[in-house]
């Protein structure tokens, strides 16, 4: 198993994709150098294209690659007919598929999920099942980028415990690309690291690595596992943000006054899509001017409706939602952009620009812009550099910090984040929690939907669990013990 | 659970393994075509509504489908329907025709026969359209679909599994939607500009182009490929064509 490591935007992406033998051709782009799989010639050194008949595919080399987001890869309505999609490909005898179907989604543990709706299922099952389906046809090379990134702390561990069960086995040879470093570099037998320019900064087992270049990849920005960045208490990050809550909530959250200083106030709120199918069942929620609040639950549990619901975007089917005292519903949207920031999920969602500048600058008065150009440059998206660069052409990590910056420029009263760390490396996190404490400190709130636990301990100093649309918890984080 | 279950409701084991829904939906899918092709020899109000009204009964008797749902399904439907109708009869350009038959006069509008007539025949054409449609949509399982129309229909794999793919993407892209709308209003903007579809145009192709490379990277059309599950023709398709037809015929000569 190849880990592959790196700060967000060094081309890990694409390095998979190469492997994977998607590259080039899948994507438009230059080449240069020489790529073999199981003596197949991927590429040629001379950057000729290669001409091919029957076309080469990943499956036909005996690969297969695992992306980022579980929807976009599931090809069918059920379960057991996506896993039986690519053994059709390869045209396997009707009477085989069936047992092989049951055995791949018995190794990733979803024995009899065949007819299952895809779209039903969890993040972290949806993602086994496209594994499963990528196992099926038994290939010898196995890709997956970022495989978690999407999923909760649960989803994330039962693909890790199918990924130890792969390595196991040596079922196939794994190339992982993987932020989540203390569940990664347990598993791996090489680690490559890249740094900002996708230059290789050292490659060897991860032992070696981390005792020869530890220094250097901690530099670039990249995750190392627990045991070798210290514990949290000694983090810069942890200490600044014990700082800021100090400073502006008396560091405990239990100490908030409700009422007419309450930024987000949330009463006895239910909201469902469809009739008997309720999403948030009956929600308190306030938030003070100060405070940070996380939000945090299972894939599904009703974090994004919720965010959604105190920002004005949804209809609550009952109960009260009052945004800096006043129903966000009704607001014109100046006044609403004034008062709150939404940071989405997806950040090409959140994208109303054609250029980096422009998107920067949309919708500012004049003095947020000069802030906002400060902001762009703090998280690693200096204009010189990115003005001119479509939004949509930018790397994962890159999009979601220019999305923090949109968020953040107009400091808002109360500022909503969904998933604000995804595929971002120790950096780009940092900057996160430096630029929240900056803008908590100003009286700001910020509320953020989150499955990174690191986050949580880093950003926020109160806790909220969602589960089944009910607050299952609602508690302060006393930075104190968190740091300890 | 998002939006997605409203939009494109999940066809259950009931309606699975009702009688419609056992039949090839191809056959559906001709019965529909056939229907509307005979409903264009006659401007009649009647065999419309009389099919419309047979595609609703067979759609709770032979295809489990609960009234409630029906009629949560067709209450918007019937409503654009009736909205047709009524801009065609107050546009109609049998109204300025002074030879036309009047039947009513409020002011400046004047409202004759002949256009109270061709409004009719329009919306009743509008609801048996739409009664059909709800009742293959209601009874349809995807797969089974994709499945005919590949090994019956010998239609080619990379159409009918696009197919697939953006019948599964409709809801994804109505949540898309209400995400950009969000997005807009929150940095002070108007919710609604032309801009947002090119949004949900980059999304749409972001998705498409995402499930392709998914596709491809697991060996479609690479070459010659099996399936999972076998699709033929069956007595039971035969018995609800005919019986379709028939009933059809009947329709047509009864109301002539």
């Amino acid at each position: 198993m190849l880990l592959v490591v790196g700060p967000s935007g060094s081309g890990k992406s694409t390095l998979a994709r190469a492997v994977a033998a998607l590259l080039p051709g899948q994507f438009p782009g230059e080449w240069q150098g020489s790529l073999r799989l199981d003596d197949v010639e991927l590429a040629r050194e001379d950057g000729a294209e290669l001409e091919a008949d029957p076309p080469i595919t990943t499956a036909g080399l005996g690969a297969g690659i695992v992306l980022q987001d579980p929807a976009s890869q599931l090809v069918m309505e059920r379960a057991g007919d996506d896993v039986a999609f690519g053994l059709e490909n390869l045209a396997w005898p009707r009477g085989t598929m069936r047992p092989r179907v049951a055995e791949a989604l018995a190794g990733v543990g979803l024995v009899g999920f065949e007819e299952r709706r895809s779209t039903r299922l969890s993040g972290g099952e949806q993602q086994r099942l496209a594994i499963a389906g990528v196992l099926a046809p038994g290939p010898g090379v196995l890709v997956l980028d970022e495989p978690t990134a999407q999923l909760d702390p649960s989803g994330a561990a039962a693909v890790f415990r199918v990924l130890g069960s792969i390595r196991e086995r040596r079922a196939a040879t794994v190339v992982l690309v993987e932020h989540r470093a203390s569940l990664a570099w347990p598993l791996a037998d090489l680690v490559l690291a890249l740094d900002d320019d996708g230059r290789p900064i050292d490659v060897g087992p991860p032992t070696d690595v981390l005792a020869r270049s530890g220094k250097k990849l901690e530099r670039a920005g990249i995750w190392l596992p627990d045991v070798v960045a210290g514990p949290p208490g000694e983090n810069p990050t942890r200490t600044k943000a014990t700082k800021g809550a100090a400073a502006t909530s008396d560091g405990s959250a239990s100490k908030r006054v409700l009422g007419p200083t309450t930024v987000l106030d949330v009463t006895e709120l239910r909201f469902g899509f469809a009739p008997g199918a309720s999403v948030l069942r009956s929600v308190d929620l306030a938030i003070s001017p100060g405070e940070r609040v996380a939000l945090v639950g299972p894939n599904g549990s009703g974090k994004t409706t919720l965010l959604r619901l105190g920002l004005g975007l949804l209809k609550p089917a009952a109960g009260a939602v009052r945004l800096g005292g006043r129903d966000p519903r009704r607001l014109p949207p100046v006044q609403l952009a004034r008062l709150a920031g939404y940071v989405v999920q997806d950040p090409e969602l959140g994208f109303l620009g054609e250029s980096v500048q422009e998107e920067v600058e949309m919708g500012l008065e004049p003095e947020q812009v000069r802030y906002a150009h400060d902001l762009a440059q703090r998280l690693r998206l200096p204009l010189e550099e990115f003005a001119e660069r479509s939004p949509y052409r930018l790397s994962g990590g890159e999009q979601r910090r220019l999305s923090l910056v949109t968020g953040l420029a107009r400091r808002p009263l109360l500022l909503a984040l969904d998933e604000p760390t995804f595929g971002q490396d120790r950096r780009g996190h940092e900057a996160l929690v430096a630029a929240l404490d900056e803008l908590v400190g100003e009286g700001s709130a910020v509320l953020a939907a989150t499955h990174d636990e690191r986050f949580v301990r880093d950003a926020t100093d109160r806790r909220v669990e969602l589960a089944d649309g009910w607050i299952a918890a609602d508690e302060p984080l006393d930075p104190r013990k968190a740091a300890s | 659970m998002t939006a997605a279950t409203i939009l494109a409701p999940e066809i259950g084991p009931a309606q699975r393994e009702s009688v419609l829904g056992r039949t090839n939906p191809l056959v559906k899918l001709g019965i529909a075509l056939v229907w509307l092709v005979g409903l264009g020899l006659t401007l009649d109000v009647r065999p419309p509504l009389i099919l419309a009204l047979i595609a609703l009964v067979a759609a709770m008797e032979l295809g489990s489908i609960h009234p409630d749902t029906l009629a949560r399904r067709l209450a918007p439907l019937a409503l654009a329907a009736i909205l047709i109708a009524l801009t065609n009869l107050l546009f109609s350009t049998h109204n300025p025709d002074p030879a036309a038959t009047e039947v009513l006069r409020i002011g400046p509008l004047r409202i004759t026969q002949e256009a109270l007539e061709a409004a009719a025949g329009l919306g009743a054409r509008v609801v048996s359209i739409v009664s059909v449609g709800a009742v293959f949509a209601l009874t349809t399982d995807a797969t089974y679909l994709v499945d005919s129309l590949v090994q019956l229909g010998h239609v080619s794999p990379r159409f009918a599994y696009g197919l697939l793919a953006a019948y599964q993407a409709v809801p994804r892209l109505a949540d898309d939607l209400t995400t950009l709308r969000g997005a807009r209003r929150l940095r002070g903007l108007r919710e609604w500009d032309p801009r947002l579809l090119v949004g949900l145009l980059v999304r749409a192709v972001r998705h498409a182009d995402q499930l392709s490379i998914a596709m491809d990277a697991r060996g479609f059309g690479a070459g010659p490929r099996t399936s999972y599950r076998l699709v033929s023709w069956m007595r039971l398709d035969a018995s609800v064509g005919g019986a379709a037809l028939v009933i059809l015929i009947v329709t047509l000569l009864v109301s002539r």
